[in-house]
């Protein structure tokens, strides 16, 4: 019995003891991410980039001679508790230098970072976010958005969708979205563009992770016979089965996806099965043709590393990191956290494709050099056709009419 | 099971530990969160083993109530000015309320059924506090709430900034309401529960009301949850109904399963274990879980009634082996 408990005690030691053995001379990154529960997948491609990031200024020497340590931290399903846990233990405990996040709370990671001092990036594309950074400015001077708001990227998807080369067979639209805060904010804009352009929408339905079985739906789908349908859940599972389901009788409607199209396993587990499809990634690097000869260098970097094309989030997370090891190394040293935050916000980081520049609300608002990239599967992989703003076809790539559409 | 003067001395015994943990880590601020997290969790868990481990009532709408609790302390808090150390009363009282009501179609059921109505609660509550409803009555929709007021006590404000009076003040709710649940288990109400527990018809003859003793411990279980929840709304300041996500519902299944159900104070012990485990087990990454209920298999199969029930059989034992008159 005693040695059992010893053998326990150690192991519990050994736990606690590792990441203090661990602490040369270092500079600690803080990645919290969801490595459990539903998002786990979003978490993986975030972190992907962020490896890539560390690693390559590992390999370069490190930062201002200091190899970076990443140190994780599973934010599981965002709860308030857990994401102010990641904070107190990453900004609290360990202490990092900066926080590379992704998903990372809507708002809720805001409060929780903007207490401490060290950059904290995220990915949360919501209003909400920006909402809690504009209450206290100075407070919340080291948060940084990766991606521009889901409102902004509604309006991006609807331009796409108005400028597609092709001639709708009638204006009426279908809006089906996940009933959180990202899937309202894009449904409640695209629902606003539509009405204004004088489409109608037909139907505009709120459903939760997990639906999988979509009969009643697409029976009125069929009913509707609309133009457009546009799916926003952003997970797999959801958006593969209502494809399914929806072409054992579809209709001629365009399938508008947005960032649904992203999570790696729809193109992955449809392959050419999912051609057709539509989608937009925010802050992209597009595909399989970079903009930049040093974008198709990343690019290829990353496809030899992890043996696939970039998912959403990958290069932002990437850039995040670049972003401000760039700032600490113009400032000349790490713990000068606000230092290294207004380095940020006010010169920006110059990136595979050009320049990164926050706004005024410390988001990298989409356009200039790093637009949203509006994808379609083709061959069953995701090709970018167009970027925007300003909306415009993206080099060679062309829209292809799905092939359920009969004309 | 324990009789109630070693259930005391337990109870004592561990809270007198707690008491002092901030003398060790109280200049860590990520481990006082922890410790504030597991006296919320242990007053939470203790209910459910109340309405479940001793009156034999299979609720599942714990975290529901727990939520109705922390949406109600804000919103009351926020729409009205009412300050929040009164405004979790308002949110225990409703919570209280919305418990009966649900514990009323329970009294007609038994078992599996009661567990299927409770849960449809729990299921219900995301999208009525995400829908229209909810928006109009303050909840924020989607996005939740960013801004909760913190608690404030005879003009002293208590911030996370600095957990350890915060910690104090978790730790006399919890040592109130575990307290309560003590008296209640002691009183002719804990003996009426094993009686329904055990038989309700037999306990019927004798008279006990089993509808009066259900609707009782759901209204007090409710009641100490949804004022909990109040309380971990103004501590942790924001709010979403991603507290009504799997993890915290397992979490408090195994802190149960840990402790021992129906073995108070087992749910404190374990909410304190399970919590601990969890963090240890964090470095592991997305083997925690696979971990986390490995470790609860075998400590199911090896402990059966939990951490409690050890001491239980420990005690007997030492007792059956101690000299006559010792």
């Amino acid at each position: 019995m005693k040695q059992r408990l010893s053998i326990i005690l150690m192991l519990m030691l050994s736990l606690v003891a590792a990441p203090a053995l661990m602490a040369a001379e270092t500079i600690k990154v803080g990645v919290p991410l969801a490595m459990t529960g539903p998002y786990t997948d979003t978490g993986d491609n975030y972190w992907k980039g962020i490896k890539m990031a560390i690693d390559e200024i590992n390999d370069a020497g490190g930062l201002l001679g200091k190899p970076l340590e990443p140190v994780r931290f599973d934010t599981q399903e965002f709860a308030p508790e857990r994401v102010m846990q990641g904070a107190d233990y990453l900004c609290g405990q360990i202490k990092v230098d900066s926080v590379h996040a992704g998903w990372a709370g809507w708002g809720q990671d805001v409060r929780a970072y903007g207490k401490y001092t060290a950059p904290f990036f995220a990915d949360d594309g919501s209003q909400a976010a920006v909402d809690v950074f504009n209450e206290d400015r100075e407070q919340y001077k080291n948060i940084f958005q990766l991606t521009d708001t889901g409102i902004n990227q509604a309006q991006s998807m609807f331009n796409v969708l108005m400028a597609l080369p092709y001639e709708y067979p009638n204006n009426k639209a279908v809006i089906i979205t996940a009933d959180d805060a990202w899937g309202t904010e894009v449904g409640e804009t695209l629902k606003k563009n539509f009405k204004e352009k004088g489409w109608e929408v037909a139907m505009h339905e709120l459903v939760p992770y997990g639906t999988n079985q979509w009969g009643p739906l697409l029976t009125q789908i069929r009913r509707i016979k609309p133009a457009i349908i546009h799916v926003e859940i952003v997970s797999a599972q959801e958006v593969i089965t209502f494809f399914r389901q929806f072409m054992q009788r579809p209709t001629n409607s365009i399938l508008s996806y947005g960032y649904s199209l992203v999570p790696r396993e729809v193109v992955e587990t449809m392959g050419t099965e999912a051609d057709g499809l539509l989608g937009e990634v925010p802050t992209a690097m597009p595909t399989p043709e970079a903009p930049t000869p040093e974008a198709q260098a990343w690019l290829d970097k990353f496809e030899s590393i992890w043996g696939h094309l970039p998912q959403a989030g990958s290069w932002a997370a990437y850039s995040g990191v670049k972003a401000w090891a760039a700032a600490v190394e113009a400032v000349g040293d790490e713990k000068k956290h606000d230092a290294v935050s207004d380095h940020i916000a006010t010169h920006g980081y110059k990136g595979e494709t050009g320049w990164w520049k926050w706004d005024e609300d410390h988001v990298m608002r989409a356009g200039g050099d790093v637009p949203i990239a509006h994808f379609q599967v083709q061959n069953g992989e995701m090709v970018a056709i167009f970027t925007d703003p300003p909306t415009r076809p993206y080099k060679n790539y062309q829209f292809q009419v799905p092939r359920w559409i009969k004309q | 099971m324990m009789d109630h003067k070693r259930i005391t001395m337990m109870l004592a015994g561990i809270w007198a530990i707690v008491a002092v943990l901030p003398l060790f880590f109280g200049g860590t601020d990520f481990i006082m969160h922890i410790l504030i997290m597991c006296l919320i969790w242990s007053v939470v868990a203790s209910c459910w083993d109340l309405i479940m481990g001793f009156a034999g009532i299979f609720s599942f709408g714990q975290v529901a109530f727990f939520v109705i609790g922390s949406y109600t302390s804000a919103i009351v808090s926020a729409r009205f000015g009412i300050p929040p150390v009164f405004a979790v009363f308002i949110a225990g009282g409703f919570t209280a309320l919305v418990g009966i009501l649900v514990g009323l179609p329970c009294l007609k059921l038994k078992g599996a059924y009661i567990a299927l109505v409770t849960f449809a609660v729990h299921m219900i509550l995301e999208p009525v506090l995400k829908g229209d409803i909810g928006q109009a009555i303050g909840t924020g929709g989607t996005r939740g709430l960013l801004s909760i007021d913190p608690m404030t006590l005879f003009g002293y404000t208590f911030t996370t900034a600095s957990p350890i009076p915060y910690f104090y003040l978790f730790f006399l709710v919890a040592v109130a309401c575990s307290v309560i649940i003590l008296l209640v288990i002691r009183s002719h109400w804990g003996t009426a529960f094993l009686a329904l527990k055990d038989s309700q018809e037999f306990a019927t003859c004798l008279g006990v009301s089993a509808f009066k003793y259900k609707l009782m411990v759901f209204a007090l279980t409710s009641f100490l949850t949804g004022m909990m929840g109040g309380f971990y709304a103004h501590y942790v300041g924001m709010l979403s109904t991603r507290m009504l996500g799997i993890d915290l519902f397992v979490t408090l299944m195994v802190i149960l399963v840990i402790g021992g159900v129906g073995k108070f104070p087992g749910a404190i012990i374990g909410a304190f274990i399970t919590i601990a485990i969890n963090e240890l087990l964090s470095p592991l990454g997305p083997y925690r879980p696979i971990t986390m209920g490995a470790l609860v298999v075998i400590l199911v199969l090896v402990l059966p009634d939990g951490i409690v029930g050890l001491f239980e059989k420990l005690f007997s034992g030492s007792r059956r082996l101690s000299p006559k008159g010792h």
